[in-house]
């Protein structure tokens, strides 16, 4: 029994800390699913995006990839803010489905965009501390899964702050508890959208940088990303902060879990992600805490 | 006798010809065109049937491709010919549809589009791993060649395609034409009030959908004699889901003739971009975004808006009346 519990130790910290990582994905689609009831479904994408910038500018520059988010993250916002503004807002006015196949040709887009200019290979952030292992008494900790962790509870506490205490975020939250009525209330819609979206894409430059630390990474691997923040959107609940975090853990813990019981098998840990969503939205076809 | 309509014989007259291409010795390079057209035709008839007609934006056609692709390449390596290959792989297809539809018609909207998202990737997942027959080269991600298919002839491949294509066209006009497809389309509009008014929503979602998953899964299995060579990630690509999208939104969603103006569209892009990789995909997924934005009724809807088609309809039906006068 004791080896039991010793032997699960790792998976169970390997798998709390990972989840830190779908925590940052999933809020940048969750803001977005709130005010708009949309699933942008590039978003995986664009995470991976998120990933080659970081990439591009270490092997141009030189800079570490957490430096290269001064850049990055003000680019990624203005870059959100125009595709909601010119392609989605407009899209969104026809219908719900017009804004869904937008996003996926934006997905399309930005998966082929990361192909023609960085290649099909597959890549990896490779900084000197990525393999890095520390020892907490009998375990040993690896350092990229602790910067997920510490990456997730950062920018939750920064996009909580931020909603709560700001007007803007005031505003996204108002739009999506009651869109009518926040409108009633002087907040224009499209603007608040456009900032929602803003400020999921620079969520996804910050997970684009957790995800190449932590995983190798190629122009299509966007897609699971996606699938499982979903999940976690749906596990957690929308708007609730501990929700997210919760179901960002859960994840993490069913793929290492997963793995660790089916004795390392890379399919368990690819499909069991999977299977975990198609189960919640078919045992609660609106999400666990859904509206 | 009844003289069958004038719109009915130039279909006929169509087909007919289409039919006889590879006879009149029409070259190879347009039978490989037109044998691509009438796959992705097919697809995306399927695919406006279900989000043009029933309101359901399915995300799994790559699904219902791969499954009956892999379950006739499996078969062709355990003795089973290819001719009753292609029917056990649409038999398969029907089977996970129908597998999968309670739990995917309790999804709504946005939930059911990333619920079906979901399948085609856990799929491939699951055969990247899974190594039914075959010696270690085979199966897994290396996938299955379509054994004993080498002797089938261009044309007989040709035939087959535009069986598919034809028999999907004629399937969603019979359909509309049908009970069915008025309830599809009280569905589309407004799933309450069709609940309402007595329509069986999940038997109506569901006959759609099985139908859908049946041409699909023939018209993967025919592509798949064509190349015959099936791996996870080309039965479970996303391509299968952009190939009938982008022709159905282009051509006009919810319009019968959008999906072959669409599916002409599309295969001819994908002949002339085929030579510059990534570069062809990117400038497909541009012209997706655009059309949403610029003209989000296609090119049917845009044709339509514009009254073309008023002048050749009363073209025939002038024909039409002085045939009936004589």
């Amino acid at each position: 029994m004791e080896d039991f519990l010793v032997g699960l130790a790792p998976p169970l910290i390997k798998g709390i800390l990972l989840g830190g990582l779908y925590v940052v994905i999933a809020l940048g689609l969750s803001l977005v699913f709130g005010v708009m009831k949309l699933i942008n479904v590039a978003h995986g994408d664009l995470v991976i995006l998120g990933s080659y910038f970081a990439w591009a500018i270490m092997g141009w520059l030189g800079i570490d990839p957490f430096l290269s988010l001064v850049v990055g993250v003000p680019l990624f916002f203005a870059f959100g803010f125009l595709v909601q503004k010119f392609i989605i807002n407009r899209t969104f006015r026809i219908s719900l489905d017009a804004a869904l196949i937008a996003c996926f040709g934006i997905s399309i887009v930005v998966q082929s965009l990361c192909q023609v200019i960085w290649t099909p290979f597959n890549r990896s952030l490779l900084t000197d501390y990525r393999l890095l292992t520390f020892a907490v008494g009998p375990l040993t900790i690896q350092l990229r899964y602790l910067l997920d962790f510490i990456g997730g509870l950062a920018v939750m506490l920064a996009v909580r702050e931020f909603l709560r205490r700001t007007y803007l975020g005031r505003a996204i939250s108002a739009a999506s508890q009651n869109e009518p009525v926040a409108e009633r209330m002087g907040i224009n819609p499209n603007r608040v959208y456009s900032f929602a979206f803003a400020i999921a894409m620079a969520c996804a430059a910050v997970a684009g940088v957790l995800q190449g630390l932590t995983f190798s990474f190629s122009p299509t691997s966007g897609s699971p990303f996606l699938i499982i923040s979903f999940g976690v959107i749906i596990l957690g609940g929308l708007g609730s902060m501990a929700g997210t975090f919760i179901g960002g853990m859960v994840f993490g813990l069913t793929q290492t879990l997963g793995a660790y019981f089916s004795g390392g098998s890379l399919l368990v840990q690819s499909i069991a992600p999977y299977l975990l969503v198609f189960v919640i939205l078919s045992v609660r076809p609106q999400g666990i805490f859904g509206r | 006798m009844k003289i069958p309509r004038l719109t009915t014989l130039a279909s006929v007259a169509v087909l007919v010809v289409l039919a006889l291409f590879p006879v009149i010795g029409v070259s190879l390079s347009w039978l490989n065109y037109l044998f691509s057209f009438f796959i992705y035709l097919a697809l995306a008839t399927m695919w406006n049937l279900l989000a043009g007609y029933t309101g359901l934006i399915c995300l799994c056609p790559a699904a219902f491709v791969g499954l009956a692709g892999y379950a006739m390449a499996i078969g062709t390596w355990v003795g089973v010919p290819f001719q009753a290959g292609l029917i056990a792989g649409a038999a398969v297809a029907v089977l996970f549809a129908l597998l999968i539809s309670y739990p995917v018609f309790r999804m709504k909207g946005i939930y059911f589009a990333i619920g079906t998202l979901v399948l085609p990737e856990a799929l491939k997942a699951w055969f990247s791993f899974w190594h039914p027959v075959g010696t270690a080269y085979q199966g897994g991600g290396a996938g299955y060649a379509v054994a004993g298919v080498a002797g089938i002839t261009l044309g007989e491949k040709y035939w087959l395609a535009l069986a598919i294509a034809a028999a999907s066209i004629l399937v969603v006009h019979i359909i509309l034409r049908a009970r069915l497809g008025l309830g599809l389309t009280a569905i589309r509009d407004n799933e309450n009030t069709a609940a309402s008014a007595g329509v069986n929503i999940f038997r109506l979602k569901l006959s759609s959908f099985l139908i859908a998953a049946l041409i699909m899964g023939i018209a993967g299995a025919i592509y798949y004699i064509h190349n015959p060579r099936i791996q996870p990630t080309s039965g479970f690509n996303i391509s299968w889901l952009l190939l009938p999208l982008m022709a159905t939104v282009i051509g006009g969603e919810g319009i019968e003739e959008g999906p072959i103006i669409g599916a002409a569209i599309v295969t001819f892009l994908r002949f002339l971009l085929a030579d510059y990789g990534a570069w062809s995909l990117f400038i497909q997924g541009i012209i997706l975004v655009v059309v949403v934005v610029v003209m989000p009724q296609g090119i049917a809807g845009l044709l339509r808006q514009v009254g073309a088609y008023r002048f050749p309809l009363r073209l025939f039906q002038a024909a039409e009346a002085k045939i009936h006068k004589t």
